[in-house]
Formats: C-alpha cells, sequence, structure tokens
C-alpha cells in the first residue's frame, strides 16, 4: 500500500467518522486489529453494536460498493470482529456490519453512501 | 426474544400445522433456518432481507434461528417467507402483535416487499380449521380461495407493510368473503356443443349414457369421422359438480399450483387431454415428493385419450388399476401419497394404421399384421375396464348435407342430471358417486333384470363368453340405461342395449 492511498484511506475515515458522530452515534474504537483484519470503525447507534467497514472510491463503478467486498475481505472482518467481541468481553449486544463508501460523482462532487447490515455471517 | 408463528404445509392432499418459530440471540449478524427446509425456503433469507430493506425497513442485527415444527417432515415452497420474515421483526422487537396465538401466516416475498400468491392454500386452509385457528393472513391474489373454508377470518394482504400494519393493530383489513352459493349458480357456458355434431345417433346415445352412469367409453371409427369432436363435447352435457366435489377438485389444482387466478372454485367438471408421448409417470402422478398426475387431474371429470393406441403400452396398463380403485398410491423414497382418480375415461382410436378397416366405403390398406400389431396394444384386461366400445363411422355424402342438426347440449345434460339425481339418491350415506363406481354388492342388490330379461342375459353370456367383470358391467350399464328411462326394474330392452355397447369384446 502506498503512502498516498493510506493518507487517502485515513481522510476517507475521518470523513465517515463525521457522518456517523452526526446521526448520533457513539464512536468507539477505529483501526482495530487482530490477526487477520482490521476494523475501520466501532460503534454504537444507540441499540445494536456496529463495525463499519469505510471504502474509498476514486469513481463511482458500476455495482454497488458492497458488492467489492470480497469473500475474503468479509472473512477478515468477521474474524476481527470476533476477536474484539471477545477481548471486550461483550454478549448482551447485537452485532451488524455496516459499510459506508466514499466516491466522486460524474460532476466531481463527493458523495457518501451508507449501507446499513450490509452482510451476514453465513 | 422468542416468538412463535403459526402456519401449514401440505403433503398430498393432507395438510398440517407448521410453527416458525424465530429465537433472537445477540452476537454477530446472521440467520440459520433448520427443520428439513428445501432449497426454496433457505432461499427465503435472501428475499426477506432485501424485502424488507425495500420496504424502508432495517433488518435488524444480531443472530436469528428459525426452526420449522415439527422439525422431522421436509418444508417445501416458498410461504413461510411472510411469516419468517414477521417473526424476525417480532423476535428483535422492532414490531409487537397481540393476535398471534390465533393467526396463520402464509405468503411468498418478492424483492420488493410485496406478497406474492402461494400453492395449496385452499388445503393448508382446511387444516387450520381442525385445529381451531381462527384467523389467516394471505397473499391477496390467494384471498379468494382461502374463504372458500368457511369459519376462516382471511385477512388479505399485499406487501410485508400491510401485514406489520395489521398485527400490530395500527390498520384494520376487512375479512375478505365470497359467496359460494353465487359462484354455483354462475351458469357455466360451454364454448361447444352437441348440436354442432351431424348424424352419429349412436354414438350421442353412448355418450349420454356414459355421461348418465360416470361410465368409460371408447370411441373407434375412421379419422374425421367425428371422435374428437363428440369427445370434447362430453363434458357440456355432464351434470355441474356438486359443493363436495367442487372443493375436492379445487384442492387437486391447488395444490399443482394450476387454479386459475380469477377462479377460485372449479365448478365445471375438469377436461383433461393428454398428448399421446405423455410418459407413465405423468399419467399416474409422481416425483420425488409426489405430485399429481392427470388421472388425478380429471378427477370428478374427464379423461380424454385420444389416438389410444398410440399411448406406450406401459401407460396404458398403469390404468387398469386406478381404473378399479377410483385412487391411486404413489410410493417413494420420501413418502408414499394416495391421490383420488375417479374419472371418467373417454379412449378414441381408430380401428387400424390407415383407419379405414371397416369402412364400407374406402378400402383399408393395412396388411392383417399390422392390424393385428395395432390393437395388440390395447391389452384385454384394458378393454374389459371400458363399459362402452362404440363404432363412430364415417358420414355418407348425403347424410353430410342433408341431416339436420341434432339436439343441444342442454337438452341432453337435462336427462343425464335426472338419471344422476336418481342414483344419488339410491347412493346415500354410501361413498359411491355413480352407477359405474357400484361395487358388487350393489350391483346384486339394485340391478335385479326382471324374468325376460335374465333370459336374453344367460343368452349373451353363454354367446360372448362375458367375463365375470364384463357381466357386472352389463348390469351397470343397463342400470344406467334404465335410470335414463325412469325405470326400477331392469328390463330386456336395456339389457339389450348395454349387451350391444360391448360388440367387440372377444
Amino acid at each position: 500500500m502506498g503512502i498516498e492511498s493510506k493518507i487517502l484511506g485515513s481522510i476517507g475515515e475521518d470523513l465517515a467518522c463525521d457522518i456517523l458522530l452526526s446521526m448520533g452515534w457513539k464512536v468507539i474504537e477505529r483501526n482495530f486489529r487482530s490477526h487477520h483484519g482490521e476494523i475501520d470503525i466501532i460503534a454504537n447507534d444507540g441499540k445494536d453494536l456496529v463495525f463499519v467497514e469505510v471504502k474509498n472510491y476514486t469513481y463511482r463503478s458500476f455495482c454497488k460498493p458492497v458488492f467489492s467486498i470480497t469473500q475474503y475481505k468479509k472473512k477478515a472482518l468477521i474474524h476481527a470482529a470476533r476477536t474484539y467481541i471477545m477481548l471486550r468481553n461483550i454478549h448482551d449486544v447485537d452485532c451488524r456490519f455496516d459499510v459506508i463508501a466514499i466516491y466522486k460523482n460524474s460532476k466531481g462532487e463527493q458523495k457518501t453512501e451508507h449501507f446499513k447490515n450490509a452482510f451476514m455471517i453465513n | 426474544m422468542f416468538i412463535k408463528i403459526k402456519s401449514a404445509a401440505y403433503l398430498g392432499l393432507k395438510s398440517y400445522l407448521v410453527e416458525v418459530e424465530v429465537d433472537s440471540s445477540h452476537g454477530l449478524p446472521g440467520q440459520s433456518i433448520v427443520g428439513l427446509p428445501d432449497a426454496a425456503v433457505k432461499e427465503s433469507r435472501d428475499r426477506v432481507k432485501a424485502a424488507l430493506n425495500n420496504s424502508g425497513l432495517e433488518y435488524p442485527g444480531g443472530y436469528f434461528t428459525i426452526n420449522l415444527a415439527p422439525a422431522d417432515t421436509r418444508k417445501e415452497g416458498p410461504m413461510y417467507d411472510l411469516p419468517i420474515a414477521l417473526g424476525i421483526l417480532l423476535a428483535s422487537e422492532t414490531i409487537s402483535s397481540g393476535i398471534l396465538e390465533d393467526t396463520a401466516i402464509f405468503g411468498e416475498l418478492s424483492l420488493d416487499g410485496r406478497v406474492r400468491p402461494v400453492e395449496g392454500m385452499l388445503p393448508m386452509c382446511c387444516a387450520l380449521k381442525e385445529k381451531d385457528i381462527k384467523r389467516a393472513i394471505v397473499p391477496a391474489e390467494n384471498a379468494d380461495e382461502a374463504a372458500l373454508v368457511e369459519q376462516l377470518e382471511v385477512i388479505p394482504v399485499d406487501s410485508v407493510n400491510s401485514a406489520i400494519e395489521y398485527l400490530s393493530g395500527e390498520k384494520e383489513i376487512k375479512p375478505h368473503k365470497v359467496d359460494l352459493k353465487a359462484l354455483f349458480s354462475k351458469e357455466s357456458e360451454y364454448d361447444c356443443d352437441f348440436s354442432e355434431v351431424k348424424g352419429q345417433f349412436h354414438a350421442k346415445r353412448a355418450l349420454e349414457v356414459a355421461a348418465a352412469g360416470g361410465h368409460n367409453i371408447l370411441l373407434s371409427g375412421p379419422p374425421g369421422a367425428g371422435k374428437t369432436m363428440l369427445a370434447r363435447r362430453l363434458s357440456s352435457i355432464l351434470p355441474p359438480l356438486s359443493l363436495e366435489e367442487a372443493l375436492e377438485v379445487t384442492k387437486i389444482y391447488s395444490i399443482s399450483g394450476m387454479l386459475p387466478s380469477r377462479n377460485s372454485l372449479i365448478t365445471r367438471r375438469p377436461f383433461r387431454s393428454p398428448h399421446h408421448t405423455t410418459s407413465d409417470i405423468g399419467i399416474t402422478g409422481g416425483g420425488r415428493i409426489p405430485r399429481p398426475g392427470e388421472i388425478t387431474l380429471s378427477h370428478h371429470g374427464i379423461l380424454f385419450m385420444d389416438e389410444f393406441p398410440e399411448f406406450d403400452r406401459e401407460v396404458l396398463e398403469v390404468l387398469r388399476q386406478p381404473l378399479e380403485d377410483g385412487d391411486i398410491s404413489i410410493c417413494r423414497a420420501a413418502t408414499s401419497i394416495t391421490y383420488p382418480a375417479q374419472f371418467m375415461l373417454v379412449a378414441a382410436m381408430n380401428p387400424c394404421p390407415c383407419g379405414n378397416f371397416g369402412d364400407p366405403a374406402t378400402e383399408c390398406s393395412c396388411p392383417p399384421f399390422k392390424i393385428q400389431r395395432y390393437l395388440q396394444k390395447l391389452s384385454g384386461p384394458l378393454l374389459d375396464r371400458i363399459d362402452l366400445h362404440v363404432d363412430v363411422p364415417r358420414l355418407k355424402k348425403e347424410e353430410l348435407i342433408s341431416y339436420p342438426s341434432g339436439e343441444t347440449s342442454s337438452a341432453i345434460r337435462e336427462r343425464v342430471s335426472k338419471a344422476r339425481s336418481v342414483q344419488q339418491e339410491r347412493f346415500r350415506g354410501t361413498k359411491i358417486s355413480s352407477n359405474a363406481k357400484m361395487t358388487s354388492k350393489y350391483v346384486k342388490k339394485y340391478c335385479v333384470p326382471d324374468s325376460e330379461a335374465e333370459e336374453l342375459m344367460k343368452k349373451a353370456i353363454s354367446h360372448f363368453r362375458l367375463t365375470g367383470r364384463s357381466y357386472d358391467k352389463i348390469l351397470k350399464v343397463s342400470r344406467t340405461i334404465a335410470d335414463l328411462d325412469g325405470s326400477e326394474m331392469l328390463l330386456a330392452k336395456h339389457i339389450a342395449e348395454a349387451v350391444q355397447y360391448r360388440n367387440n369384446v372377444c
């Protein structure tokens, strides 16, 4: 990963955090790492514990960004989420995975899209 | 939280209650369905999620375990989509309802959140009534069918949202009602009439007898003589279905998914004419979970087999048992199911491959061995089960031009209905519906020939070398002829007419 895309990534994550905070969510942790993967943002929407994956796009592709999360990436996210739940000893909260996509539209304006409960573990 | 929603499943024509149990637990989001679901049930996960998202609802987080109880019978089809979707929302406490205890829910979901119709609604609703469940939430397109079950509140819904609004008490939906009497009083119109058939009085009379007693009939004649034309008009002279019969037929069409959408109750007798390439399984019904075949689809109606000897021999032989028993048991590894099959067999055939054998005007061009091979397809036992054998000769030139058109179907139907009502009176309290279905006990009781007729019968037995079954069949046919005649006793003329319908028995 080049230093450029790393910076781009963290800018995107900051933007996503702002969006979540503006919705009244509580951001609990950022860039949580396990052996297999990393979760960009862990937040609480008042009811569920939400693992947020931020996806940066330089252009808007044909399909929804949810579908560009590969099976491998899903597995990594699920593994990281499991690790987090175990480490923090959480067992009385419903969890879900959200995806926030950040992209530029044809006019060059920056857009964000929020996909709730983007995928399940099976 | 744990939620239980009632639904139903069907196996053959029998239905049983299914409970959709949904348990939500904390943790990573996911879902699993247990209770022997088939592929269509398992796929409901994706449909439910998309349907909820597209209805402006959120699929809740957490893990859901869904059990379809009883867990040992196989659940088929997509009708559990709606109960699963509502169960997930209820279990995650997104919505709440106080009427789950006596409500059953059915429905397939479309991805946009609309509720699509399901198969087998009528038999499943019958099962609900037996289990004293008051209310059923059904797809709007199935409402007519479900409402045929009396004393069941049928709530039609067209989308997930309307189902949720009804369950949580936000919206009232008026129970759907159908007027059974109005459905029946509709005079059924037929697109063909017996008056269109010129000549062929002998065949017409035979068809009238067949219709009056529910007898099987074989029409044989050269091509173009009007066999098919006559057979297709047979349904126009049959008496209308009774309510119980109509419900039974509707159930069969409901589980086969062949119920016409605008017509909730089948009030006309079914007329099935399978092509002669149909396989034996197509005729009897079958599959891993046995589905009804042509003989079941023509229950209480007509199974018309045109070009009878062109059917495969196995296809013809499988007809033997259902013709005798009036039902068919299909055993497969998964299960065994008995379907009703009380049909009237109407067969049409040519006397030889070229069709002209026995025709006075045209010479037959077939060598004898070909005729023999052609007719060998029809086994003795099968022909023995067909009560009436009728020749349909080709009309002569002058007949074609000069004959006035015959009686109308409605006039014949009146006579047939009269004869049928005599039979209904006779067999009140038994399972027998017509003369053709009489067991030998009833033949002895009701088919008593007078002395002259008995003398004639004796002659017929020795002359035609009749089997025990043909003897019984002749008595049954004469009983029908006597019923048409309005006579209590079997007279010689009735027997004589019945005997001549079996002219090619031996």
